[in-house]
């Protein structure tokens, strides 16, 4: 062991960032509109006039700038000082207008989706795709056998024409304007985003899928999405989303709204991979009903500054919440992510397994919140969150909070942060593995429970993520 | 008159304000701060021992009494120990070590960070009315536990209580401070405690807390451990009908050690506060923080437990384990273990558990005789077994389980 520590001293495992040479392709900005930069009512209105909306959407997009003009910033979480709303452009239209071909879409844009995989993904195993490029929804398309089971899924402009009952009576009620300034900031200049509704009992036996594209410099993307999975339904809705890099702040903003009715079940997965230059600060909430479930699913590589807790309400008696999610924070990275629940009914459930890597500079934080109701009797909570650090240039912070107020629960919470173990090398290396092998699969198998939740494409990713180097190993 | 005092026990790290946990504010109206008149050392023993520097404060106000002072030169110079403390007296001083307290000793523990924050200290160290200081001189290993009792009664109803405790290089003291009130008297006890283990010296306090259900509490420690230093720390935070608790130590040194035992006990409508804030800075560093409690009735707990790798402090272990026997629908247990850590070779661990008492224990006791109600009863007891093991004293082991039986007979259902 001795000899092992002396000739591990010196060599370090070097994990490379992530990958983002398909990311970082800039398109030329050929925008059929561009609103000024800046936060204005006169500019809210314009964006309302651009998307034609009725003049209840152009109402609460105005109360909502009220709010963001007066509500403060968090007073926790990573500094927000570089960004500064003032050059922030809140709406760009991408020069065309929304397709249900691909060959349709101008093949700039359908270049850049290519290149990521989207239509292809689509015909392998998607039973529906959506793709957003700046501000606006350029493809949506659900197949056939979807459609028939009589599955809405299009883009949320569409929805707050074609069902603007079901529309109004669900925005923003999940996740208030009120509830924090980027959430008023959304319900000011939300654009864009998914309206899916799956009707009782119906199961969409292959994912939904989104995918947000942010191509101007200096933009922000404000999508909303909103799904209902209405009784006994079950859906699985793949989310996606990049950017390339600038040198300029680039926002989202945007908002997600789940409505899990009784005995449904949604599985939403994401795999965020913005730019390093972007401020992701994205508010998802879901409530569940009567034996529904949630599923969360969240791969988080990309973005200079992350806060993002998607939060589970437990409405129902005998509902469910799970969450898997991992962390990749690199250099110049910020990463505070996490989850939040509350136990609202009696004999609720969740699990909670997070997994974070910090290299290279980079800080990762893992917040949770668990909150069992006093009428949240046989309940049970259990949460995991394991760190590690690949280097001491990084940092790595867990602040789990639980909140229990009565005595019929079951609650357990463990943490764990630490290196690679060298007892673990030795004994890989034992078996004949070598060393550089050895710490390559450790890491991999420490990954591999999220790797596994995630669809098979963005599970290959993530493992091509780490990849290592034959001269080191981790100190 | 009133007390007001704000950011106590705050998170080193803020987290959503909805959760009411990063910090609190002390208001209440308390009895006015009045010296305390009672002798509370117990053990006289330490009396006898002339190379420990070692002080009561005689509760008399801002005047300098002195007793036993070698020479005059001593006497002369004694006034500058108003700086420490405002009213103390001395078994016996030598020049050396009066050299020693002035210049080091100040210098050192005035300035430590403590638990329950900035605010909180000052306000002790503006109002304290007793306290102790104590310094172990170099290689002396002081085995007889220093036994202060502080008994609140009418005549007395604050304590606040400003220590000292510094042991130099290879030495050691064990201190025990036992809190007490009469029923009925709204006592009001706060007490700051500074605690400087040198090397490889070793500091063992134990802070037993039995108010009663009328009084408010306050206690807080700011400790720092240089090379192969360890402290041990028990707390027993069973009575006040409020009770604060915050410790922060700061493991500076290489091998240095914490260990914090602590047990609470909530029922009616105590609350109870806790903060401890573990900065690992010194190589192989070792935190161990095992917390248990029971709450009942509508009582609640709060704790926070913070275990901060900091850069540097590579080899270091931190581990926090906390366990929550509730009995009430109408309890609150309120819960956050934080890991930090900017040091990748170190290892952190947390666990928290909360939840009735487990049915298949439970089931075995009453199998054995046992009625349900006497069954809960007695693993109340035996949760606080481990940190009641702890205290060197017999008769203050009884008097514990005679307080926590006390408390628990008046309890007619679990």
């Amino acid at each position: 062991m001795d000899n092992l520590e002396k000739n591990t001293t010196s060599k370090k495992t070097f994990v490379e960032d992530v990958d983002r040479s398909i990311y970082d392709v800039k398109d030329k900005v050929n925008a059929s509109y561009q609103s000024h930069k800046g936060l204005t009512p006169e500019i809210v209105d314009e964006i309302s006039r651009e998307k034609n909306d009725p003049e209840w959407m152009r109402e609460f997009r105005q109360n909502a700038l009220n709010l963001y003009n007066s509500i403060q910033l968090p007073k926790w979480g990573p500094n927000l000082d570089e960004l500064n709303m003032n050059d922030i452009v809140t709406y760009v239209r991408p020069n065309t207008a929304m397709q249900a071909k691909w060959e349709e879409v101008p093949s700039d844009i359908k270049n850049t989706f290519e290149r990521l995989g989207i239509p292809q993904a689509e015909r392998m195993s998607l039973a529906g795709v959506g793709a957003q490029y700046d501000s606006e929804v350029v493809y949506h398309n659900v197949r056939e056998e979807v459609k028939s089971q009589g599955v809405i899924y299009t883009d949320m402009e569409s929805a707050l024409r074609e069902h603007e009952d079901m529309v109004r009576s669900h925005f923003m009620k999940l996740v208030p304007p009120n509830d924090h300034k980027f959430a008023a900031l959304h319900g000011a200049v939300w654009s864009g985003g998914s309206f899916v509704y799956v009707p009782p009992g119906v199961k969409v036996e292959i994912p939904l899928q989104s995918y947000f594209r942010l191509n101007a410099p200096g933009a922000g993307q404000f999508e909303h999405t909103l799904i209902i999975v209405d009784k006994g339904a079950d859906l699985h809705f793949i989310e996606g989303c990049s950017a390339p890099k600038y040198n300029v702040a680039n926002l989202h903003a945007g908002c997600v709204e789940l409505y899990v009715e009784e005995g449904a079940r949604l599985r939403y997965s994401t795999i965020e991979n913005w730019s390093k230059n972007m401020f992701n600060l994205n508010t998802k909430r879901a409530v569940v009903e009567k034996e529904g479930k949630i599923e969360w699913v969240s791969g988080s590589f990309g973005s200079h500054i992350s806060y993002l807790y998607p939060m589970s309400i437990l409405k129902g008696e005998n509902s469910k919440m799970e969450y898997t999610g991992i962390t990749f924070a690199g250099k110049g990275q910020n990463l505070d992510t996490g989850v939040k629940v509350v136990h609202g009914a009696p004999n609720t459930s969740s699990i909670m397994n997070s997994k974070s890597i910090s290299k290279d500079g980079g800080a990762s934080t893992f917040r949770s919140a668990i909150r069992i109701a006093s009428n949240a009797v046989g309940s049970k909570s259990a949460v995991s969150c394991e760190s590690l650090m690949l280097d001491d240039n990084s940092r790595s912070d867990t602040i789990p909070v639980m909140d229990i107020r009565n005595d019929e629960v079951d609650v357990g919470h463990e943490a764990k942060i630490g290196r690679i173990s060298d007892d673990t090398i030795f004994y890989l290396m034992s078996r004949g593995i070598s060393e550089a092998d050895a710490r390559a699969m450790i890491v991999s198998g420490f990954a591999e429970p999220i790797a596994k939740e995630l669809p098979l494409e963005y599970a290959v990713e993530m493992n091509n993520l780490i990849r290592l180097e034959m001269e080191g190993t981790i100190g | 008159m009133n007390l007001n005092i704000e950011q106590v026990n705050a998170l080193p790290v803020r987290t959503w304000s909805w959760l009411g946990i990063n910090d609190r504010t002390i208001e209440e109206e308390i009895p006015e701060i009045l010296p305390y008149k009672k002798d509370p050392l117990i053990t006289k023993d330490i009396n006898n021992e002339k190379d420990i520097l070692f002080a009561i404060n005689n509760g008399s106000g801002y005047k300098v009494e002195l007793d036993n002072v070698a020479t005059d030169t001593d006497k002369n110079s004694n006034v500058n120990y108003k700086d420490m403390n405002n009213s103390i007296y001395y078994t016996d001083v030598s020049n050396n070590m009066k050299s020693k307290y002035l210049e080091s000793t100040k210098e050192k523990v005035s300035s430590i960070p403590t638990g329950m924050g900035e605010n909180t200290a000052n306000y002790i160290k503006n109002n304290n009315n007793t306290g102790l200081f104590i310094r172990i001189p170099s290689g002396k290993k002081y085995k007889e536990p220093i036994f202060l009792e502080y008994d609140l009664d009418e005549e007395n109803k604050t304590v606040v209580d400003l220590n000292t405790i510094y042991a130099e290089e290879d030495s050691e003291v064990t201190v025990v401070m036992h809190y007490k009130s009469k029923k009925g008297i709204p006592a009001f006890h706060s007490g700051l405690t500074y605690l400087f283990a040198e090397k490889n010296a070793i500091i063992n306090l134990l802070q037993i807390q039995l108010l009663s259900e009328d009084a408010l509490h306050l206690n807080d420690i700011g400790a720092v451990i240089e090379n192969g230093g360890v402290i041990n720390l028990v707390h027993t935070e069973l009575g006040g009908s409020k009770a604060y608790n915050g410790c922060k130590a700061d493991l500076k040194g290489s091998n240095s050690k914490i260990n914090i035992e602590t047990i609470y006990f909530g029922d009616k409508n105590r609350s109870i506060d806790m903060n401890y804030v573990m900065n690992h800075y010194g190589k192989n560093s070792n935190s161990q923080i095992h917390v248990n409690g029971a709450l009942l009735d509508q009582s609640s707990k709060t704790f926070r437990g913070t275990i901060d790798f900091k850069k540097g402090a590579a080899g270091s272990i931190g581990q926090e384990e906390e366990y929550n026997l509730l009995f009430s629908p109408q309890i609150r247990n309120l819960t956050a273990p934080l890991i930090l850590c900017e040091e990748e070779n170190v290892e952190g661990k947390h666990g928290a558990n909360s939840g009735k008492i487990d049915e298949n224990k439970l089931f075995y006791m009453m199998s054995r005789g046992l009625d349900e109600l006497s069954a809960k009863k007695l693993m109340i007891e035996a949760a606080f077994r481990p940190a009641m093991e702890q205290i060197p004293f017999t008769n203050l082991q009884d008097q514990i389980s005679e307080y926590v039986k006390e408390r628990l007979n008046n309890i007619e259902s679990i």
